[in-house]
C-alpha cells in the first residue's frame, strides 16, 4: 500500500514538473509567434510603403518631366516620320558614327541632320562605336 | 476532574496547566479554520464574480485590431490612393524632463519650434499628442531620442501618389481615416472594413503573453477600383492647368467620358491641390467645379435644339431658315447673332453658332415638348454618381416658361448645368440617340442607354458637330491630328446679381471623336479667362483638341483621317 502511494506521488510530482514546463513552453511559443507576426505587420506595411513610393516615382508628372528633360523625348506625332539610314561603309565603317537623318515628312528629299540628342541617338543606330559617343 | 494533563509517568513533568487552555486553543485554530474557509467560500464561491472581474482589470486588457482601409485603384490597377503605417506621437508631460538636453532635436524631428513644443506640453498634464502621424523613420529618431514620457501609437496615414491630377476624384481622408471627400467619403463604407479584437493577459512589463479568448480578425477594407485612367487623367490635368495659367482664368474642369461603357475616364478641375499636404486648402481648390458648380451652357445647348427640330419633323438638315441681319426682336428684347447670315440650312447655322436661327426653330415647339427633352438629357436631374455634394442644375417646370425664355433656352440661357452634365448629354450624339448612364467604376459591359432621340437624327446632329469643328466653323481650333471631331463651342456670360457681366465670361466645349464611331466624349470648361480672348473656340477648344489626341492614343484608336505629313525645314547636317 505504501509502495503503492510513494509511485502515485512520484507520478504525481512528475506530471506538476511537466505541466510547469509545457506552461513555460507554451508562452515561450506564443512569444515567438506574437514577434512573427508583429515582423510580418511590419513586412507587409513596408511592402505597402515601397510599392507607395514606386508608384509616385513612376507617376506621369514625373515620368514626362524626366522624358522631356533628361532624354530629350517628345509626345509622338503622327505627321513626323524618323527614317534611320545606316552608313554607307555598312558596320565596318567602324570609325564614326553613321549619319542618323532624322526625317520629318516625306522622305523625297533627304536631308540628313545629325544627332541632335546624344541621349538618344546611340542606341539607335546599329553602327554606332563607343569612341563616337560623346 | 482531572485538572491537570500528565505529560508523562513522572510526577515531576506533571504541568500544572489547566486542561481548558489547550481546549481553548484547539477552538481558537477551529475558529480560524473556519474562518478561512468561509472566506474561501466566499472568494470562491458568492463573491467569485467581483474577484474574477478585478484580477481581469488588472492582466487583461482586449487591443483593437484596425482594419487595412481599402485601396483606391484606377482602371489599369494602378494605386490611387492607399494606407500606410505612419506613427503618432504623444506625451505624459508630467513625466517628462523639461530640461533634457534632447528637448531641442525633439523639436526638430517633429517639426516644431521649440517654444510651440513647450506650449503643447502645458496644455494638459496627463496626455498631449505632440504630432500626428509621423513617419515610421522619423518616429523611430524621436524614439532614440530616449527621453522619458513620449509615446507612440501606431496609425494609418493615406498616400495619394497621384497627387494634385486626381485630388478631386479620389479625395481625402481625416486624421481618424474617415473619407472627407470624393471618392474616400462617397464609398467610405465600402473602403473602410471592421475593426477585430483579441482579449490578451499582459504581464508586468505589459507584453502580452497569451490569448484569453479567441482572435476576432479584422475585416480590411474592399478595395475600390474606378474607371479613371491615370494617363488620360494626368493629361487632361495638365493640359487644363496650362490653359487656365495660360488664359489667366480663375478656374477650369475637365471631363472624359467613354462613348461606349459611359465609365468617366477623367475628371478634373484646377485649381486644385496636394492631398498629402493639406495645410492651408481653401474652398477654391477643393470644390470640385465640374460636378458642383452649375452654369448657364450657352450654345453647348443648339445641337439640343436641332435634334429636337429634327425629332418632330420642324426641319431637316438642308431646311432653310432665313437669320435676317442677325437680329431678332422679341418685345422688349433683341437676339443678337455675331453676324448677319442671311438664308442658311440648318447646317450652316449650327455650324457658325447663330442665336436667331435656333430661337426660329424653337418658336415652333411646345414648352413642354422641348422640356421633356431636356429632362431626358438630364438637365435639371442629379447624375447617378455616388458623390458628395454633386449638383442638379436648374430647369425651371415648363408651365412657367415665358415665351421670351423659351427663345433663351433654345441657345443655352435661362436654365443651368454642370459640366457634367453636360459631358453625359452628349453621349446622346455619341451613341446614336441614347443617353448612357455613367459610371465612377470600372466595368466591362457596354452601357444600356435610354434612347432619348432617333439614330438617324443623333448621327444629322453628330454630322453638324463635326462641320461645326471643321473649316469656317466655330470650334476649328478643336481638330487634331488623325482623327476626326466632332463639337460645339459656348461662351457664356457670368451672371452677377440679376443681370449678366460684361467683362466675365464662361468659355466650354463639348465634343466627341472619332467624329463617325465615337469613343470619347469630351467637355472643357474654362472660367473667367481674362488673357489671350474668351471665345470657348479659342479657349476651350485647344484643351479638347490635345486631350482628345492623347486620349484615344491610349485608348488605342486608329486614326480615322489620313495625315499629312509635317514638312520641317530645318533639316541640316550637323558634323557627326
Amino acid at each position: 500500500m505504501t509502495r503503492l502511494n510513494l509511485v502515485l506521488l512520484l507520478v504525481l510530482v512528475a506530471s506538476a514538473l511537466s505541466l510547469v514546463h509545457q506552461q513555460y513552453e507554451a508562452r515561450r511559443l506564443f512569444v515567438a509567434l506574437e514577434r512573427a507576426n508583429a515582423a510580418a505587420d511590419r513586412l507587409a506595411s513596408d511592402h505597402e510603403q515601397l510599392q507607395v513610393q514606386k508608384r509616385t516615382l513612376a507617376a506621369p508628372a514625373r515620368v514626362q518631366q524626366l522624358a522631356s528633360q533628361r532624354l530629350q523625348m517628345r509626345p509622338i506625332h503622327p505627321g513626323i516620320t524618323e527614317v534611320l539610314v545606316l552608313p554607307a561603309g555598312g558596320p565596318a565603317g567602324a570609325g564614326a558614327a553613321g549619319p542618323v537623318q532624322r526625317l520629318q515628312g516625306p522622305v523625297a528629299a533627304p536631308a540628313a541632320r545629325g544627332a541632335s540628342s546624344p541621349a538618344l541617338v546611340p542606341g539607335s543606330t546599329p553602327s554606332a562605336s563607343p569612341g563616337a559617343r560623346p | 476532574m482531572k485538572r491537570a494533563i500528565a505529560l508523562g509517568s513522572s510526577p515531576l513533568l506533571t504541568s500544572a496547566t489547566p486542561i481548558w487552555r489547550s481546549r481553548l486553543i484547539v477552538a481558537g485554530f477551529a475558529l480560524v479554520f473556519l474562518g478561512l474557509g468561509a472566506r474561501a467560500a466566499y472568494v470562491q464561491v458568492f463573491g467569485n464574480e467581483f474577484f474574477q472581474r478585478q484580477g481581469e482589470i488588472r492582466f487583461e486588457r482586449t487591443l483593437e485590431l484596425p482594419p487595412n482601409r481599402g485601396r483606391v485603384l484606377d482602371r489599369n490597377g494602378l494605386i490611387l490612393a492607399t494606407s500606410v503605417v505612419a506613427q503618432s506621437v504623444w506625451a505624459i508631460p508630467e513625466n517628462i524632463d523639461r530640461q533634457h538636453p534632447n528637448m531641442p532635436e525633439l523639436a526638430r524631428l517633429l517639426d516644431l519650434p521649440p517654444a510651440e513644443l513647450q506650449r503643447r506640453l502645458d496644455r494638459h498634464p496627463t496626455f498631449v499628442w505632440l504630432r500626428r502621424q509621423l513617419d515610421e523613420s522619423v518616429a523611430a529618431q524621436v524614439r532614440a531620442l530616449g527621453i522619458e514620457g513620449i509615446h507612440f501609437r501606431k496609425e494609418y496615414r493615406r498616400q495619394y501618389p497621384e497627387g494634385e491630377a486626381l485630388a478631386h476624384v479620389v479625395g481625402f481622408t481625416n486624421v481618424e481615416d474617415r473619407g472627407q471627400e470624393g471618392v474616400e467619403l462617397a464609398f467610405n463604407a465600402h473602403l473602410s472594413g471592421q475593426a477585430g479584437s483579441r482579449r490578451v493577459l499582459r504581464d508586468r512589463f505589459g507584453r502580452v503573453v497569451e490569448d484569453v479568448r479567441a482572435v476576432i480578425p479584422p475585416v480590411d477594407g474592399r478595395d475600390v477600383q474606378l474607371s479613371i485612367d491615370s494617363r488620360i487623367q494626368f493629361f487632361a490635368f495638365q493640359r487644363l492647368r496650362e490653359a487656365v495659367q495660360q488664359h489667366q482664368a480663375r478656374g477650369g474642369s475637365i471631363v472624359v467620358l467613354d462613348a461606349l461603357s459611359g465609365e468617366v475616364l477623367a475628371l478634373a478641375n484646377y485649381p486644385s491641390f496636394n492631398p498629402n499636404q493639406r495645410r492651408n486648402l481653401t474652398g477654391e481648390q477643393v470644390r470640385n467645379r465640374a460636378l458642383t458648380d452649375t452654369f448657364e451652357p450657352g450654345s453647348t445647348v443648339k445641337p439640343f435644339t436641332a435634334a429636337l427640330a429634327l425629332e418632330l419633323g420642324l426641319a431637316r438638315p438642308d431646311t432653310l431658315i432665313d437669320t435676317g441681319n442677325g437680329r431678332l426682336t422679341m418685345g422688349r428684347f433683341t437676339i443678337r447673332d455675331i453676324r448677319g447670315l442671311g438664308v442658311v440650312t440648318l447646317n450652316e447655322a449650327m455650324k457658325a453658332s447663330s442665336n436667331v436661327a435656333m430661337v426660329k426653330l424653337a418658336q415652333q415647339m411646345q414648352p413642354r415638348d422641348m422640356w421633356e427633352a431636356y429632362t431626358r438629357i438630364g438637365f435639371g436631374q442629379r447624375p447617378q454618381l455616388p458623390f458628395p455634394g454633386i449638383v442638379r442644375g436648374r430647369l425651371r417646370p415648363y408651365e412657367s416658361w415665358r415665351p421670351i425664355e423659351q427663345a433663351t433656352m433654345s441657345y443655352g440661357y435661362g436654365l443651368s448645368t454642370s459640366l457634367f452634365q453636360l459631358a453625359q448629354a452628349y453621349t446622346v450624339f455619341a451613341s446614336d440617340g441614347k443617353l448612357l448612364p455613367v459610371t465612377l467604376l470600372k466595368t466591362n459591359q457596354p452601357a444600356q442607354g435610354v434612347p432619348v432621340f432617333s439614330p438617324q437624327h443623333a448621327q444629322a446632329v453628330r454630322h453638324m458637330l463635326a462641320l461645326s469643328a471643321g473649316p469656317g466653323g466655330t470650334a476649328q481650333r478643336a481638330q487634331t491630328v488623325g482623327f476626326s471631331v466632332g463639337g460645339k463651342t459656348g461662351t457664356s456670360r457670368v451672371q452677377e446679381g440679376t443681370g449678366y457681366a460684361i467683362n466675365r465670361h464662361r468659355s466650354f466645349f463639348v465634343g466627341l471623336a472619332p467624329a463617325e464611331q465615337p469613343r470619347v466624349v469630351v467637355a472643357v470648361m474654362i472660367d473667367e479667362p481674362t488673357v489671350g480672348g474668351f471665345f470657348g473656340g479659342v479657349v476651350a477648344a485647344p484643351v479638347f483638341s490635345a486631350t482628345v489626341q492623347q486620349t484615344l492614343r491610349v485608348l488605342g484608336v486608329a486614326p480615322d483621317l489620313s495625315v499629312r505629313p509635317h514638312i520641317v525645314a530645318d533639316l541640316a547636317q550637323e558634323p557627326g
